[in-house]
């Protein structure tokens, strides 16, 4: 899940004609806490330290394929770090040194290494249903001052993983923090996916993508169900 | 209406007659529902759902004519039969060849299409078959296949069981008990496909489809049986084909196709059961109740509707009071000092297919079994045979060791051309002899006839190098203990030194900045991460990959840097091989970038049978050297290490039989003067086998069989090959000549046993 990966909000994100429509009937989008979140970012020092860490991350991602199809997932990188809390900004060089990482920089990382085999690949950013059970016990062990958990809103939470273009305009996500590929089918309850957003670098806006029977546009939220 | 419904097995890996029974019940709450088991031990002859259970004797007891002769006037009386036991399908398809109305299974014709591992019915659908060979193949051969697909493979039986094979002892353990269980040799291997498991399961009636859905594994046992899943549609672009191919075979009954996807989207068939899966309620809890529309097919009586109950199904584990009229067996006594009850297969199963084996039932079946089988031998190069033919067998001194000269010349001749081949202006390929491989002076010779490096592991073999010709220069050191009996340390400069370790490159570089070594090229063994090997700088941890960033910027400019790569290809695969060096020149380029140190020499080894370097005119080397500037712009000399593609072909070991003996089961053993000593290798893979008879006939080589031979050592392990094709006129004192034994087994051959 999150962590803020950027602290302050920069970018004002376009909103889609179907998000419109539902703020117009009155009813707040699932993702409407989250709308204006940036994808978190690993920060380099713009040092050999920071080359170093990313050169070893990127040289090992391609060792742990085992020849496998570039289209695997780097799961590798979840055996390696813990899923936890990280603080921002974080850096290169202090990734690869930390035991534990949050979804976002969980994501990044694998974004990183899916760019660094060749394949064409973009963050997203996810709005999922869990239970007021798990969204609490998330808050007390996250948290040390009792504040709430910005990504954390009542059953809903703020989470991120990637994508990968494995066809045109074709796409599967990646949940990094979990290990596997998120199923595009929609489902609703417990661990339940409500809304996506697509978005990477240089992405023309309303360039649409293919993800089972939904269709992102990129830097758009689109609520699942 | 009754409904006969055999296959109740129901443990971890459950047969699906409770599943049907479930569905059908709900389908046709009226049915007469008859669960047919022949154990009382299968716990689904308590499932609720059964009106009655026709328990039969064991398949190992069962009177088979009988039993059929019963089956028959159940379906002349009208009732229909939903089996779930693949075995038992296969042995009605021989009692009804033509089908009957009422037996919802498939004809014989249909059957042969389906058969593993071929499955001739796959054509026109969008799937993929894995790559298989059949167990009846050489052992030399079985062993390139496993090389071949990175021993990521699968032993498969005939009918049931899948064991995965890491190594070729493994290999031939489990050979061994999947051809005593299913009383076949014939089994196969079939190379893994990695990726998610799907399937999809259908009814059909005389050719026509009738229905089918999709269901993904979303959990597993332990054994990769489906736990949970979800159902969905089958999309048209499967459908369609999937109709035309029902409706061509004439399939009747229920099916499987138990298919993986990987993660290039393509799906590869591993299975067309002939029966519904364990899981079909699963399917009837999502509104598609496949084993109802069976029933509806053959009797035009419609269903009562399944309600969908949700999209997924899963598992649970529960208990049911036991039917007092099948009160339960006590477990059987634990083998003497075993552990464990021996349960597995209680209604005798591997029995059944044994028994099926003895009466000729499969014969010329296209899947594969049967007893008679011949196993063809493997090919042994002429030159081998050219080579020995010069040698008089029958008067050596055995067990002895043989140098096939011209073979070594020719090995050595076509490395050396090849490399000239792929050497050019900008970028010069070069073999080096790895010393360890073989220190034979006449292999260490012939390397420096054909211009070969020499690359040794300690000063002994340096001076050994040196005492056959080779000068300081033309030598590399490498190894983790390189620098043991430093009083032999030679004057002049080594060709290349790598080293094993930081802390070595520091002391090296220390002794060289004070004159005490000198060396044209400086370089690291490189351990990529993913790998099991005690050997290089493991760069599998941020830390020590900045370690090693921060000593190499420390080299001084005079010395021209070099990287070292070394994995043996038969341990590891060859596939798997050529993505470690793919990976090292990803850490080469990475290092390159992060010191600024320019990499000029690449140093690869890799534990080459000869077949595997030389495949398709060494294409994959090709493509390597042509890969290399991509990363490495740098690098104007490759150093290729073939040592033991080289040496293991140049050498053989002959020994005598000493004894024969004939046991009961006609398996023989025979006792040979030679022993592990000399062929240490055995355990790690296959050696071609030469025999040649003590009047002196030609040399022939030996196919499988069931004879063993029995090393001269009091050693239990000591079998120098346990499945061979001894010639019926075999006497004490032929001669058996173990090819491929000229690299490890002559280097790390020991004495033992003789006094």
């Amino acid at each position: 899940m999150y962590l803020d990966a950027v602290s302050k909000i920069s970018t004002e994100t376009s909103i889609s004609s179907s998000t419109k429509l539902i703020e117009i009937s009155g009813k707040k989008p699932v993702y409407e806490t989250w709308k204006d979140w940036q994808p978190s970012q690993i920060s380099h020092h713009g040092k050999i330290c920071c080359e170093i860490a990313r050169e070893w991350i990127t040289a090992t991602d391609f060792s742990e394929l085992n020849g496998d199809c570039l289209y695997t997932g780097p799961r590798w990188l979840r055996q390696k770090f813990n899923w936890g809390a990280s603080t921002f900004p974080i850096y290169w060089c202090e990734v690869v040194r930390r035991d534990t990482l949050d979804c976002g920089a969980l994501a990044a990382l694998s974004h990183e290494v899916f760019r660094a085999r060749g394949v064409r690949c973009y963050r997203v950013q996810l709005v999922q249903k869990f239970s007021d059970v798990a969204t609490s016990q998330w808050t007390d062990s996250w948290n040390t001052g009792n504040e709430p958990l910005p990504w954390v809103k009542d059953d809903l939470i703020y989470h991120e993983g990637c994508a990968i273009e494995t066809c045109d305009r074709v796409v599967k996500v990646w949940d990094a923090s979990a290990g596997w590929w998120i199923d595009s089918k929609p489902a609703n309850g417990y661990g339940a996916l409500l809304a996506i957003r697509l978005s990477g670098f240089n992405l023309p806006a309303g360039k649409c993508f293919e993800w089972g029977e939904h269709i992102l546009k990129a830097n758009e939220w689109k609520e699942i169900i | 209406m009754k409904i006969y419904i055999s296959g109740l097995y129901s443990g971890t890996n459950p047969q699906p007659g409770v599943g049907i029974a479930r569905s059908l019940r709900t389908a046709y709450p009226k049915a007469k529902l008859i669960g047919v088991e022949y154990s009382n031990r299968c716990s689904g002859i308590h499932w609720q759902d059964f009106d009655e259970i026709w328990l039969q004797r064991p398949w190992d007891e069962l009177n088979l004519d009988t039993h059929a002769e019963e089956i028959r006037k159940v379906l002349d009386s009208g009732a229909l039969w939903v089996s779930s036991i693949d075995l038992e399908i296969m042995w009605f398809a021989r009692i009804f060849p033509d089908g009957h109305p009422n037996l919802l299974t498939p004809p014989e014709s249909a059957l042969a299409q389906v058969s593993k591992p071929a499955i001739a019915a796959h054509a026109g659908l969008p799937v993929k078959i894995p790559t298989f060979v059949t167990t009846e193949i050489s052992d030399w051969d079985l062993h390139a296949f496993c090389r071949e697909h990175d021993w990521k493979v699968w032993l498969k039986g005939p009918y049931y069981e899948a064991v995965r094979t890491r190594n070729w002892a493994e290999f031939e353990e489990k050979r061994h008990i999947l051809s005593s269980a299913w009383a076949t040799e014939k089994l196969f291997l079939q190379a893994h496909v990695s990726g998610y498991e799907e399937s999809i399961t259908l009814s059909a009636y005389k050719g026509e489809l009738l229905d089918c859905v999709r269901m993904r594994k979303r959990e597993l046992t332990e054994l990769s049986k489906t736990w949970a899943g979800d159902v969905s549609e089958v999309e048209e672009e499967f459908l369609a084909p999937l109709r035309e191919v029902i409706r061509k075979i004439r399939w009747t009954g229920g099916a499987e196709l138990e298919m993986v996807r990987d993660a290039d989207n393509q799906l590869w068939l591993l299975e067309w059961n002939p029966r519904f899966p364990a899981w079909i309620h699963g399917s009837t809890i999502t509104g598609r109740n496949i084993p109802a529309s069976l029933v509806e097919g053959a009797t035009g009586i419609a269903p009562e509707d399944s309600p969908a109950l949700g999209e997924e199904f899963t598992r649970v584990v529960m208990e049911i009071p036991v039917r007092p009229e099948f009160p339960l067996s006590p477990l059987p006594e634990p083998l003497g000092g075993k552990i464990g009850h021996s349960l597995k297969h209680p209604s005798g199963l591997i029995q059944f297919a044994s028994k099926l084996h003895n009466s000729n039932f499969f014969e010329g079946k296209t899947n594969g079994n049967g007893n008679g089988s011949k196993f063809k031998a493997p090919d042994v190069p002429m030159s081998f045979i050219d080579d020995l033919s010069g040698v008089n067998l029958m008067q050596i001194e055995t067990p002895a060791s043989l140098f096939l000269e011209n073979t070594a010349a020719g090995y050595f001749g076509r490395a050396g051309a090849l490399v000239k081949e792929l050497s050019s202006k900008e970028l010069k390929v070069i073999n080096a002899y790895s010393i360890k491989t073989n220190p034979d002076e006449r292999l260490i010779k012939l390397a420096l006839d054909s211009g070969f490096l020499a690359e040794t592991i300690s000063l002994l073999e340096v001076k050994k190098a040196i005492e056959v010709g080779f000068q300081p220069e033309q030598i590399i050191l490498n190894g983790p203990a390189k620098w043991w009996r430093r009083e032999i340390l030679p004057e002049g400069k080594f060709y290349s030194i790598f080293c094993d370790s930081i802390e070595e490159l520091d002391q090296v570089l220390e002794k060289l900045e004070n004159g005490e070594l000198h060396t044209s090229y400086l370089g690291v063994r490189i351990r990529t991460p993913n790998v099991v090997s005690r050997f290089g700088i493991p760069v599998d941890t941020p830390e020590v990959f900045e370690k090693l960033i921060e000593a190499v910027q420390k080299i001084p400019k005079q010395y021209k840097f070099a990287v070292h790569f070394h994995m043996a290809s038969s341990n590891v695969g060859v596939g798997h091989w050529w993505h470690l060096f793919e990976s090292i020149l990803r850490w080469c380029s990475s290092i390159e970038a992060l010191t600024g140190k320019l990499i000029e020499i690449l140093d690869i080894g890799g534990g080459w049978f000869p077949e595997d370097l030389q495949k398709d005119s060494a294409e994959n080397f090709r493509k390597a050297i042509a890969l290399i500037p991509e990363f490495l712009p740098n690098v104007r000399q490759i150093i290729s290490e073939p040592g033991k593609a080289l040496a293991q072909p140049s050498m053989a070991v002959a020994m005598q039989i000493l004894e024969l003996r004939n046991s009961e089961d006609s398996v023989r053993e025979a006792v040979v003067d030679g022993s592990i000593a000399e062929l240490p290798m055995y355990f790690f893979y296959p050696h071609r086998i030469l025999y040649k008879d003590s009047n002196g006939g030609a040399l022939l080589p030996l196919g499988r069989g069931k004879t063993k031979l029995l090393g001269r050592l009091c050693m239990e392990h000591d079998i120098v090959a346990s499945n061979i094709q001894l010639p019926e006129n075999a006497q004490v004192g032929d001669i058996l000549v173990f090819c491929d034994a000229g690299a490890y087994d002559r280097s790390m051959s020991y004495v033992f046993g003789r006094g």
